[in-house]
């Protein structure tokens, strides 16, 4: 379970994030929409401290983690992260990006890593790609095998910072179908996306934030046919 | 006969050419040796400065500025005959030249180093910290392998620039491509003949290290 209080994020005198509460259940699948500039990323990457907040506490399994003598490497551990960029290492095959974090993390022995990823890249459609250099893939290739890695860790929750935003249209699908495979199998999953319909037909719930603010944190369904803020309205009626 | 004619007399040297080639096993010697140290040193003063504690990043900024602001033949000379006088120690030539040449190098491959890490993605990074991978290794496995490559042009440079500034070694008695052509020219009365010869050698010897690099950029380009 990861639970939010009063996170604020400022970069210099810029207020990015002005104070969000929240709570995300185990296995649930949270969509974090809202307009450009609103902090959905900035929140995304403040779950596993990439951005660490200026104020306010992240919680992960009741444990506050931006607090000192926390080892964050363990917990960042247990959150797998799925970037908009990829972020491959473009200096190894498909096969060791993947089994390099359970190799010296978890220190699984090699021939169990090499199994797991493999059935890893198995599941996200990329069995004839174990030996190929990353850079050497497409888009979408990239993104799945991206969340293979993420997998590899066996985590609890996986974070998605716009998965499908680099990617060119004809391959934005082939992600977005690894993605709903993986939800609601037990992992929690939280995705800041722009695809709506894609956040309408697979997350549970959706915050809405806009300004730094949470604005709206309703399910899935009261979201996209009764929002109940007037900002949430506008910004429907824009991107439907 | 004519005395205004100037002429080349590399008949008479010819014996000692032999004991000039001798010379290049040394020059390489003291270049690789120090080029592998000063790649390890440097990486490490590279690797303070762009660390995290400030008191690793400004030593490592004051050693930098100290040897890239002084004569390497400075400290040379500083190296040879000021360590048997603080320490006792009788320092070899040999010592004395890889320990300078790997100080000074250091100093220099340290700031191609920090550039090449902060020229790599930051999102490698950041992909990194998400799997919980502990910073050393992120450093050893994921970033360094990716400056290094695109620095490699430039460590090219510095081990070219190395081969040559290897020739002080020659002034504190080291027995170098340069010192056993003075030698020669020395017991001949021939100066222009021997150091012909000592700079053609340099000249070859860096060539083939460009051509060698070369081909590695390439290979590295297509792996």
């Amino acid at each position: 379970m990861i639970r939010l209080e009063h996170l604020h994020k400022s970069f210099d005198s810029h207020d990015v994030l002005k104070g969000i509460s929240g709570t995300i259940r185990h296995g649930e699948v949270l969509a974090i929409i809202g307009p450009s500039g609103s902090g959905k990323s900035t929140l995304l990457r403040s779950i596993n401290l990439l951005e660490f907040p200026t104020k306010g506490k992240v919680y992960i399994e009741g444990l506050c983690i931006n607090e000192k003598g926390v080892d964050i490497g363990k917990i960042r551990a247990k959150i797998g992260m799925v970037f908009q960029q990829f972020n491959l290492f473009p200096h190894m095959t498909t096969l060791e990006n993947v089994i390099y974090a359970p190799l010296k993390v978890k220190k699984m022995s090699r021939k169990d890593a090499e199994a797991l990823g493999k059935t890893l890249l198995d599941k996200v459609g990329l069995k004839d790609k174990f030996k190929t250099y990353t850079p050497h893939l497409s888009g979408g290739q990239k993104q799945r095998a991206a969340i293979a890695r993420a997998l590899a860790m066996e985590p609890e929750a996986i974070l998605f910072d716009e998965p499908t935003s680099a990617l060119d249209p004809e391959m934005v699908k082939e992600v977005l179908n690894v993605m709903k495979s993986l939800a609601h199998t037990g992992i929690t999953m939280v995705i800041v996306t722009h695809e709506m319909g894609f956040a309408r037909e697979v997350a549970d719930r959706i915050w809405f934030l806009d300004e730094g603010h949470l604005v709206e944190d309703s399910s899935s369904q009261d979201f996209f046919t009764s929002p109940r803020t007037k900002r949430a309205k506008e910004f429907l009626e824009k991107v439907l | 006969m004519d005395h205004s004619v100037i002429l080349l007399d590399f008949e008479r040297i010819w014996p000692s050419v032999p004991y000039i080639l001798q010379g290049v096993q040394v020059t390489l010697a003291y270049t690789a040796v120090s080029l592998c140290l000063g790649l390890l040193w440097g990486t490490f003063l590279g690797l303070c400065k762009v660390g995290r504690l400030s008191a690793l990043r400004w030593g490592a900024s004051f050693y930098i500025s100290l040897f890239r602001g002084t004569p390497l033949l400075l400290q040379l000379m500083l190296i040879y005959h000021a360590t048997p006088q603080l320490t006792g120690y009788t320092i070899s030539i040999w010592e004395a030249g890889i320990l300078t040449f790997t100080l000074n190098s250091g100093a220099y491959i340290a700031e191609h180093i920090r550039g090449g890490i902060l020229a790599v993605d930051k999102g490698q990074m950041e992909a990194a910290l998400s799997l919980g991978i502990p910073y050393p290794w992120i450093m050893k496995d994921i970033i360094l392998p990716q400056a290094i490559r695109t620095i490699l042009p430039s460590l090219v440079n510095e081990s070219i620039d190395l081969l040559k500034e290897s020739a002080l070694i020659s002034v504190i008695g080291g027995a170098d491509i340069l010192r056993r052509a003075n030698i020669v020219a020395s017991e001949k009365y021939l100066y222009f003949e021997p150091l012909i010869i000592a700079g053609a050698l340099y000249y070859v010897l860096v060539m083939i290290l460009t051509f060698a690099a070369h081909l590695l950029e390439k290979r590295l380009k297509t792996s």
